[in-house]
């Protein structure tokens, strides 16, 4: 007994300690069983453009990478078997990659953008004057290209005209290397594809004005061809995956933010400090008429940035001479037409997306490939929904999923976007594939 | 362009001093028996057990005694292959009783200072529940006067005044993002007090049989004046300043009876059982001093239920120096399905609990205690954040008091 109350305290101290370690409750996780088809995750790709990259607010950063949907995607799967999964992220150093927008300030409620333009990841200039990326040639996982659409992935030397396939090439493939053999050529047991976006959303968000081959509007039986080759492809060795719908053009803020009513009350409020009477039309330059504008027709985001209504000095592009009209203000001096996805044309893109989506789900059904729908995710975004206490909807800035260009997501709206792919996985494969926690990804940072 | 309405959906704590957080740590002797014992000990603990048996003490004592409570919990999000753990956190809950009164006396006083009610919960700012709970740290201080008289040799009564000392640090993450991408926040510090009582019989018969019937008032500790700290991005700050609530928090009243057997002259057996009337905890309302179009007061729904708890123990006195006990409990919770929240992610619970008093000499014994307790796996779907999710909790409460006698 005299030894037992000598230790007493060492017992004490024993005890308490074994019982701090050994205290966590358990819950199992229930993943056993859970994939009867083998799915191989082991090495798994991306394929697709900047969605798939992690571009954000017009810009790819390093965090933006390590964010991306993929990489979350990736994570998940090493839980269930996956391995490592690799992506060309810019150095350490330089960690905002090509620059990107930030909300610099809330001005009485209106955002004020500024451009980041330190830590860059350019390593020079291509003759036109377009920045260079600082190369990644190692292996990599996640192939994503911003700017990529599937015609141009058949296109040979796209590593001239696009610098993030550059970056990821040798010098002397840049000239020659078409993505879709960049692409299929990986070794991969399992593959995710989101190509077809900027076929025809280059289109759209150029107002639907084509320039050159990034905003040209692909054909149906092209889209259709392209796609079910490059599917083809990548399931030569009967590999399973997942293809990505194209999202509505009207889902998405680039296209909803800017309002005619929202562009005339802002010129009314000044009008209304001086003494002067309202507007109660904005012009535009369809491909066939100058009109006035109904609320139908969709100014795009960088139309109210770029400041142009109103102004009373800016040279008409075809004559080069100063139109003396407000512009858009007067039939005389309509917005131009790239600013614009005027009713007809926003029908006319509208209808293409529904018509590809089609094609999408067919190859995808002849390959036994899961379907990721973002065409259905945006949409019911767009009505707005509660996401763990947090309310997400398509609206600029407060919705938590559209970063500041409006198209790209949030990490916020990236994480969810990847619990699409992961119930789109799990519904086609009954895979245990983990949801990825949503909590833990931000929506736009405020000043 | 559109006019930013920022609809946020603003902090709407919970506080809670019930039973998520209840471990009754008062009596390291009844606590060796899962906290049965309120009939066969009447001694300076009797104060909180059943102050109606602090007049049959044949002495005058005091005790001071600590527990560490390590209350563990996990969450899994339905679907998901992450489970989160609270962080490792360790509530002191102490207690210090005196009694007072002359040898061969009818009656006997006693002060208690105790922590009733102390839990802690860290799930950390990453976990899916984030944006309902970052972590909350309770205590309660009661103070408590008592008086004990003895009606015949075999029954007493006694009662009680409680004052209670409520102490809270609450946080939550607020859906607005930082410049580095974190999310904000809101914290949630403050200090309230209430009344209330205690009131008990004893009843010992010849065999040694005894019985003990106590009650304890509810105690409504009303917080005012607790500080609202935001961390918000710049551009928000004028809608989330610093300010002010109040907040009711009701700690339910209860009633005990306990019965204690001699089977020899070294074993005793002994059961307590107690009704808790949670029913009077419906809601819980914050009331912030100073309302902007983002920070709304807030009211969530709790609508308890009336609970009891059953344990019984035994105890075994080894020799003149030594005495060691076991126990074993069941609670019932008061937390309907619907509302289940973090910050006390409760279910039924199982209790085990081991314990023993050595008597150093004859003045100071030494006491300890270990309680362990299992909350049912519960997959509930949070009323704050709709997320579906399995939640599942241990409670670990190593205690040990000195007691000395006159």
């Amino acid at each position: 007994m005299k030894r037992f109350q000598k230790n007493i305290k060492l017992y004490i101290g024993f005890v308490a300690l074994a019982l701090a370690a050994s205290c966590k409750p358990s819950i199992d996780l229930d993943t056993k069983g859970g994939n009867p088809e083998n799915v191989d995750f082991s090495k798994y790709i991306a394929v697709g453009n900047s969605l798939t990259a992690g571009y954000a607010n017009s810009g790819l950063s390093l965090k933006g990478q390590e964010q991306s949907f993929p990489n979350m995607l990736a994570q998940e799967m090493k839980k269930v078997g996956g391995g490592e999964f690799l992506q060309p992220y810019f150095p350490a150093e330089n960690y905002n990659g090509s620059g990107f927008l930030y909300l610099k300030a809330l001005v009485n409620g209106q955002p004020e953008l500024g451009t980041v333009t330190d830590h860059l990841a350019i390593r020079g200039q291509t003759e036109d004057k377009k920045p260079l990326y600082i190369k990644y040639t190692g292996p990599i996982n996640n192939l994503g290209v911003p700017g990529m659409r599937l015609d141009l992935a058949f296109v040979q030397g796209m590593g001239a005209l696009n610098p993030y396939f550059e970056r990821l090439l040798p010098d002397n493939e840049t000239g020659t290397k078409k993505y879709v053999d960049f692409a299929t050529t990986k070794d991969h047991t399992f593959f995710s594809f989101s190509l077809g976006n900027n076929d025809v959303l280059g289109y759209a968000t150029n107002g639907a004005v084509t320039t050159d081959a990034t905003n040209t509007l692909i054909s149906e039986q092209t889209f259709a061809g392209l796609y079910t080759e490059f599917i083809t492809k990548l399931t030569s060795k009967e590999q399973k995956g997942v293809v990505a719908t194209i999202p509505d053009v009207t889902a998405v803020p680039y296209f909803t933010t800017v309002t005619r009513q929202a562009l005339l009350a802002g010129v009314n409020a000044a009008l209304k400090e001086q003494g002067k009477d309202p507007f109660s039309d904005i012009y535009i330059k369809t491909k066939t008429v100058t009109r006035a504008a109904t609320d139908k027709d969709m100014f795009i985001l960088p139309f109210s940035s770029a400041g142009l209504l109103g102004r009373q000095d800016l040279k008409d592009p075809a004559t080069g001479i100063v139109n003396p009209y407000p512009y858009g203000l007067f039939i005389q001096n309509p917005v131009g037409d790239n600013f614009v996805l005027d009713e007809s044309e926003a029908k006319m893109v509208q209808d293409r997306i529904v018509a590809l989506n089609t094609t999408i789900k067919q190859v995808a059904d002849s390959k036994k490939l899961a379907v990721a729908d973002i065409y259905s995710f945006l949409n019911k975004v767009k009505s707005g929904y509660q996401i763990n206490g947090i309310a997400i909807s398509n609206k600029y800035i407060t919705g938590n999923i559209f970063s500041l260009d409006g198209v790209h997501l949030t990490p916020m709206g990236y994480a969810i976007m990847a619990n699409v792919f992961v119930d789109a996985i799990n519904a086609k494969y009954s895979t245990k594939l983990g949801k990825v926690n949503v909590s833990q990804y931000g929506g736009v940072a405020l000043p | 362009m559109k006019k930013l309405l920022f609809s946020i959906l603003c902090a709407s704590p919970s506080l809670l001093f019930a039973q998520g957080s209840q471990v009754n740590t008062q009596g390291v002797r009844a606590l060796g028996m899962a906290g049965a014992g309120s009939a066969l000990f009447t001694d300076e603990t009797s104060i909180f057990y059943n102050p109606g048996g602090l007049a049959k003490m044949d002495h005058n004592a005091v005790s001071a005694g600590i527990s560490a409570v390590m209350y563990r919990s996990a969450f899994k999000e339905s679907g998901s292959n992450q489970v989160y753990n609270t962080r490792s956190q360790v509530t002191p809950p102490f207690s210090v009783f005196a009694t007072f009164g002359p040898d061969n006396a009818r009656w006997k006083a006693g002060l208690g200072v105790y922590t009733p009610y102390g839990g802690a919960v860290d799930w950390g700012d990453s976990w899916p529940g984030k944006y309902e709970l970052n972590h909350l740290k309770l205590r309660a201080i009661y103070i408590q006067p008592t008086i004990s008289y003895k009606l015949t040799d075999n029954f007493s009564v006694g009662a009680g005044f409680v004052y209670n000392i409520g102490m809270v640090d609450l946080a939550r993450s607020l859906p607005l993002f930082l410049p580095d991408g974190s999310s904000a926040h809101a914290k949630l510090t403050g200090t309230g007090t209430g009344i209330g009582y205690n009131v008990g019989a004893h009843y010992n018969f010849d065999n040694n049989v005894a019985i003990s019937l106590s009650y304890r008032s509810k105690v409504v500790t009303k917080l005012k004046k607790g500080d609202a700290e935001f961390t918000v991005p710049d551009a928000v700050a004028a809608s989330f300043s610093d300010t002010k609530f109040s907040a009711e928090l009701p700690l339910p009243a209860s009633l005990n009876l306990g019965l204690s057997v001699p089977v020899s002259d070294k074993v005793d057996i002994v059961a307590d059982g107690t009704f808790i009337q949670y029913n009077i905890y419906k809601k819980l309302v914050f009331d912030y001093a100073d309302n902007t179009p983002l920070l709304q007061d807030t009211e969530q729904i709790k609508n308890y239920k009336n609970a009891f708890s059953g344990k019984v123990g035994v105890n075994y006195k080894a020799n003149e120096k030594l005495a060691v006990r076991a126990g074993v409990g069941y609670v019932k919770t008061p937390v309907g399905k619907d509302y289940v929240y973090a910050e006390t992610p409760d279910n039924d619970r199982l209790m085990g609990a081991l314990g023993l008093s050595y008597a150093i000499n004859d003045k100071f014994s030494l006491h300890a205690a270990y309680v362990l307790q299992k909350l049912k796996e519960r997959t509930v779907t949070s009323p704050v954040t709709q997320i579906e999710g399995a939640y599942k909790t241990n409670i670990h409460a190593p205690s040990i008091s000195f007691t000395y006698k006159w």
